[in-house]
C-alpha cells in the first residue's frame, strides 16, 4: 500500500520524491477525510459540551533567550524574545514571546510604533503541522536567521539568533516532527508534523492571538483537501473539516447576530496583515538578496510536490481508533475564533423595522450592511432594500423623499424611453444603430432566464419589460448601448421589482459600478482579472505557479464568473442572495474576486493533480456550473478576503468594477468600434 | 482498420451574436435544438469523435460569444485552431456583410502558419424561418463571396430542423485535418488511409 511505503520513508527519514501525476490513492484519501472530518464535529461538539476548563499538560523541549525580531529595516529598532518548542498532547508547537518592558530601542520615535506592534508579533503556539518549511540563513556578516513559512505561503518575520542555537532548534525539530532537507536548497527545511493530522485543525479552533491567526490561515491548505472531498460526493455542508466543524462550535457560542468575538477576529486578523505585509517585504527582500528569485521560485516548487507528499502521509494516519484521539488542547485565556462565519438568517421583517426611525432613515447603514453579508434578505424584503444597496436609495432618506424621488423617477423613465418609443417604423428603415441594437436585444431577451416561472412561456409580457427597460437604458447611456450580459444582470432585478421603472433606475445603478464589464475596450474586466490573479498569487502561491507556468495567467476561464458576477454558476434563487451579498461591499467592494480564489483554492488539488491545461480547465470551470455549494464558497472567500487584509486591498487599483469609475474628460466608455 | 489514438481537431465558430452558433454546435454534437440556449458569455466548447474514412478523431468545437465587444478575447482561444466555422443568419443581412470581419480578425488573432490556405467553411444559417420568405442573403451572394476568398465550401443550414448540419461538420472536420501537419501527428499505419481520406474530400466536401 503507498501510505504504507510513505510511512516507511518517513520513519527512516529518507525523502521520497513525491510522484505529482499519481493520483491513485485520491479516492482513499476523500475517503479519510470525509472520516476525520465528521470525527471533528463530533468531538469538537462534545467537549464544548463539557466545558473548556481542562488545561494540556506542556513539555517545553527548546528554548532560546534573544531570538529577535527587526520590525524595521534597521538594526537598532528590535524586539527580543524567547523562542521555544513545546510538546502539548503529543503535538508539537512554537511559541515566540516578546520580553517585556522596553527593548533594545535606540530611538525614541520608532519605540512608540514598534511597541504598537509588540504584541502582534507574539506567537503563542504555532502547531509545526502548520509549517510548511523554514529556511536557515547564515549570512557571512551579520546574525544567522531563520524564516518560517507557513501552508499557506505566508511567512513570520525573520527570527535573528543573538545567542546562536539555530543548530540544536533543528537537532530538536528532527527528534519531534517529519522533516527533511530540500534537494533544491541545502538551507531549506521542509517539516511536517505528521504525528496527528486531526489536532492541526482542531488546534485552529481557539488558540489566542496571532497563533490563532496562523491556524486560522492554514485553512487555506486545509480547503484544498476538503475540496477532494467535496468533488468526490457533491454532498452538502453539513460537516466539511474544520471549517465547518468551527462554525458550528461559534454559532453555538454565539448565536446572536451581533457578534463582538467576529469584530475581534478581524481586527486581530487585519493587524496580522501588517506583520503578513512586513514579512512579506523582508522575506522577499531576503531571498532576493541571499539566493535570488530563481532559486525561490524552485523552492515553491517543491512546496506544490512536497503537498501532494504530505496527502499521502495523511492517509494512512488515519486510524479507527478514534477513542484515543485526544482531545482538543484548550488555552488558559482562549479568544473563540469565528472563522468563515456560518450563514446568518435572513434579514426578518422585525429585524428590519428596527434599522429604520420614525421617517424611514436608514439608522446604522454597516450594521444593515453586515446583517445581509452574512445573511441576505428575507424575501419580501428584497424590494425595498436592494434599492438601498444599489444606490438607487439614500440610507439616511425618509419614506417621504423616497416616495417624491419614485415618482419624479417614473416620469423621467418615461420621457427616457419615449425617446425610442415615438420612432416610427419609415424612421428606423433609416436608423440602422437603432434597429441593430433593438435586434441584439431582442435575441438576448428570449434567451434570458426563461426557465423561470416568471419569464416562462411565449409572448411573456415580463419579456417584453427587459427589452423595454434594456433598450431605454441603451438610451440613457447611449455611449455604453447593449451589451450581452446586461439582460443577465437585469432579470433578476425585473423579478423583484415587479415594476419598470424602479428596475431601470436599479439596473442603471448597478450600472454605474459594472458598465465597464461591458466598455468596448473590456478595460474593466483586464482590470479584474489581473487583480484576480494578483489575489491569487498571494492567497495561494501554488496554484498561482501552477497558472504560471501552464500559461493560464489571463484568467479567462473566470470570465464568465467576473463578467455576470456568478450569475450561470448558481440557481436563480441563489443569485438573488448572492448578488445582495456582494452589493453590500461590506467586506471589500471585490468580494466576488475573492470569491473566485475561493472555488479556484477548492478545487485546487484536482485542477493541479490532473494536470488542466488551458482548455481542460476552462471546460471545467464551465461545468462547475450548478456544482457550488454557495454557502461553503462565500465562507471561504470571507476567510480569504480577512486574510489577505490590506495586501489584498493592495492587488485591486482604484476604478476597479465595481468600484465606481475614475472620471474622465473623455466620457466614461471608449467609442471604439460601432455603437451597438 | 481505425487507429486506437486519436487526432484532435479543434474547430472555432464565428459569427455575429445570435446567428445561431451554440445552436449549431448543440445540434451536432448532441442532436437537438433549444429555444433556451442562452446568449454565450465568454466561450465554451464541445468534444464529439468522429469516424473520417475508418480514422476515429476528436472534434473540439469551440463555440465564443457573438458581440463584437469581446472579440478581443479571441486570442486566448483561436490558437491552435485547425479549422475555423463562419456563420451568419440568412435573414439577417448584416450578420452575411460581417463574415469578412471575422475572417479577418481571426487571421490576425489565431495568425496561423499559412493564412492564404487556413480552411475556413461558412454556414448560412435559419434557412427554415418562414419558409424562406424573410431570407435576405440569397445562396448565390454568400457562394460568390466564398469563391472569392478561395473557394471556402459553402452550406445551408438549419439548426432548428437539424437541416445539413452533419453534412457541414463533415467537411468541417475533413477540412480541419487538411490543415494538421502530415509527418509526426499521424501515426504510421494510417499515412495512407489519411492520405485517401483528403482525396475523398476535395471531392465530396466542395461546395
Ligand atoms: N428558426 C431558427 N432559429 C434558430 C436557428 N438556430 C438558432 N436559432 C435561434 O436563434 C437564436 C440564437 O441562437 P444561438 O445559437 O444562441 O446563437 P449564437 O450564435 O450562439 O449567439 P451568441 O451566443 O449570442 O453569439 C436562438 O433563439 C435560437 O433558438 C435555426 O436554424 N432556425
Ligand atoms: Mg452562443
Amino acid at each position: 500500500m503507498r501510505g504504507g511505503d510513505a510511512a516507511a520513508a518517513a520513519e527512516e527519514g529518507s525523502p521520497r520524491s513525491p510522484d505529482l501525476h499519481d493520483l491513485s490513492d485520491d479516492s482513499d484519501y476523500a475517503a479519510a477525510a470525509v472520516a476525520t472530518a465528521s470525527d471533528h464535529t463530533a468531538m469538537r461538539t462534545d467537549s464544548a459540551d463539557a466545558g473548556s476548563d481542562e488545561t494540556a499538560r506542556i513539555d517545553v523541549v527548546y528554548e532560546k533567550e534573544r531570538v529577535t525580531i527587526h520590525p524595521t529595516q534597521y538594526g537598532s529598532a528590535r524586539i527580543s524574545g524567547k523562542l521555544r518548542l513545546f510538546l502539548q498532547q503529543g503535538s508539537l508547537f512554537l511559541s515566540w514571546e516578546p520580553n517585556e518592558g522596553g527593548g533594545s530601542l535606540s530611538t525614541s520615535s520608532v519605540t512608540v510604533e514598534i511597541d504598537k506592534y509588540r504584541n502582534l508579533y507574539t506567537i503563542k503556539a504555532l502547531p509545526l503541522s502548520d509549517v510548511r518549511f523554514i529556511r536557515r540563513h547564515t549570512p557571512t556578516f551579520g546574525l544567522d536567521y531563520i524564516i518560517i513559512v507557513l501552508s499557506s505561503g505566508l511567512a513570520f518575520p525573520p527570527f535573528y539568533f543573538y545567542n546562536g542555537g539555530i543548530r540544536e532548534l533543528f537537532a530538536t525539530l528532527k527528534q519531534h516532527v517529519f522533516i527533511i532537507r530540500s534537494d533544491d536548497d541545502p538551507n531549506v527545511f521542509l517539516v511536517n508534523d505528521f504525528q496527528d493530522p486531526l489536532q492541526k485543525s482542531l488546534s485552529s479552533l481557539e488558540l489566542p492571538g496571532v497563533a490563532s491567526v496562523a491556524n486560522a490561515m492554514s485553512r487555506q491548505n486545509s480547503l484544498s483537501f476538503t475540496g477532494s472531498v467535496d468533488e468526490t460526493r457533491h454532498a452538502d455542508d453539513g460537516s466539511h473539516g474544520a471549517a465547518s466543524s468551527m462554525s458550528q462550535y461559534s454559532s453555538k457560542q454565539k448565536p446572536k447576530s451581533n457578534d463582538p468575538g467576529r469584530d475581534l477576529s478581524i481586527q486581530v486578523l487585519e493587524k496580522f496583515s501588517l506583520v503578513t505585509k512586513f514579512a512579506r517585504d523582508t522575506t522577499s527582500s531576503l531571498f532576493r538578496d541571499n539566493i535570488g528569485s530563481q532559486a525561490y521560485r524552485r523552492q515553491q516548487h517543491g512546496y506544490v510536490l512536497d503537498n501532494k507528499a504530505s496527502d499521502k502521509q495523511k492517509n494512512q494516519y488515519i486510524t479507527p481508533e478514534k477513542d484515543s484521539i485526544p482531545s482538543a488542547p484548550v488555552e488558559s485565556d482562549p479568544i473563540p475564533l469565528v472563522w468563515g462565519k456560518q450563514r446568518d438568517r435572513p434579514l426578518s421583517d422585525e429585524e428590519w423595522t428596527t434599522f429604520l426611525d420614525p421617517e424611514g432613515r436608514v439608522m446604522d447603514s454597516k450594521a444593515l450592511r453586515k446583517k445581509v453579508f452574512y445573511g441576505g434578505i428575507d424575501h419580501v424584503l428584497r424590494k425595498e432594500v436592494w434599492k438601498f444597496l444599489l444606490g438607487y436609495h439614500e440610507y439616511d432618506s425618509t419614506y417621504a423623499e423616497r416616495e417624491y424621488l419614485t415618482a419624479m423617477k417614473r416620469a423621467e423613465y418615461e420621457a427616457i424611453k419615449s425617446q425610442w418609443k415615438s420612432i416610427s417604423a419609415t424612421q428606423a428603415k433609416r436608423f440602422t444603430k437603432f434597429r441593430e441594437r433593438k435586434g441584439l436585444i431582442d435575441k438576448d431577451v428570449v434567451r434570458t432566464d426563461r426557465s423561470v416561472p416568471y419569464y416562462e412561456g411565449d409572448e411573456n409580457q415580463n419579456v417584453v419589460i427587459l427589452r423595454d427597460i434594456l433598450l431605454t437604458y441603451s438610451f440613457y447611456n447611449f455611449d455604453l448601448g447593449y451589451c450581452q450580459g446586461m439582460s443577465d444582470f437585469l432579470a433578476p432585478i425585473l423579478y423583484i421589482m415587479e415594476d419598470e421603472s424602479e428596475s431601470f433606475w436599479c439596473f442603471a445603478c448597478l450600472m454605474e459600478r459594472l458598465g465597464a464589464n461591458f466598455n468596448r475596450d473590456q478595460n474593466g474586466m483586464h482590470a479584474q482579472l489581473l487583480a484576480l490573479s494578483k489575489l491569487v498569487e498571494i492567497l495561494d502561491p501554488p496554484l498561482h505557479n501552477y497558472f504560471r507556468q501552464n500559461d493560464c495567467l489571463n484568467y479567462f476561464f473566470c470570465f464568465r464568473w467576473v463578467l455576470i458576477q456568478f450569475k450561470r454558476e448558481f440557481s436563480f434563487e441563489q443569485i438573488l442572495l448572492l448578488w445582495e451579498v456582494l452589493w453590500t461591499h461590506y467586506l471589500s467592494e471585490h468580494f466576488h474576486l475573492y470569491l473566485c480564489v475561493a472555488i479556484l483554492k477548492r478545487y485546487r488539488q484536482r485542477i493541479i493533480g490532473e494536470q488542466m491545461d488551458f482548455d481542460t480547465l476552462l471546460k471545467f470551470i464551465n461545468e462547475l456550473s450548478g456544482q457550488i455549494n454557495l454557502d461553503r464558497a462565500i465562507q471561504d472567500a470571507e476567510a480569504l478576503c480577512t486574510i489577505a487584509g490590506e495586501n489584498g486591498a493592495s492587488c485591486i487599483p482604484p476604478g476597479t468594477p465595481p468600484s465606481m469609475p475614475i472620471e474622465t474628460d473623455g466620457g466614461l466608455y471608449v467609442q471604439q468600434d460601432e455603437v451597438l | 482498420m481505425a487507429s486506437r489514438r486519436r487526432m484532435l481537431l479543434k474547430v472555432i465558430i464565428l459569427g455575429d451574436s445570435g446567428v445561431g452558433k451554440t445552436s449549431l454546435m448543440n445540434q451536432y454534437v448532441n442532436n437537438k435544438f433549444s429555444n433556451q440556449y442562452k446568449a454565450t458569455i465568454g466561450a465554451d466548447f464541445l468534444t464529439k469523435e468522429v469516424q473520417i474514412d475508418d480514422r476515429l478523431f476528436t472534434l473540439q468545437i469551440w463555440d465564443t460569444a457573438g458581440q463584437e465587444r469581446f472579440q478581443s478575447l479571441g486570442v486566448a482561444f483561436y490558437r491552435g485552431a485547425d479549422c475555423c466555422v463562419l456563420v451568419y443568419d440568412v435573414n439577417v443581412t448584416k450578420s452575411f456583410e460581417r463574415l469578412n470581419n471575422w475572417r479577418e480578425e481571426f487571421l490576425i488573432q489565431a495568425s496561423p502558419s499559412d493564412p492564404e490556405n487556413f480552411p475556413f467553411v461558412v454556414l448560412g444559417n435559419k434557412i427554415d424561418v418562414d419558409g424562406g420568405n424573410s431570407r435576405t442573403v440569397s445562396e448565390k451572394k454568400a457562394k460568390a463571396w466564398c469563391a472569392s476568398k478561395g473557394n471556402i465550401p459553402y452550406f445551408e443550414t438549419s439548426a432548428k430542423e437539424g437541416f445539413n448540419v452533419e453534412a457541414a461538420f463533415e467537411c468541417i472536420a475533413r477540412n480541419a485535418i487538411k490543415n494538421e501537419p502530415e509527418d509526426d501527428t499521424y501515426l504510421p499505419d494510417t499515412i495512407d488511409v489519411g492520405g485517401a481520406g483528403r482525396q475523398q474530400r476535395s471531392s465530396g466536401c466542395e461546395c
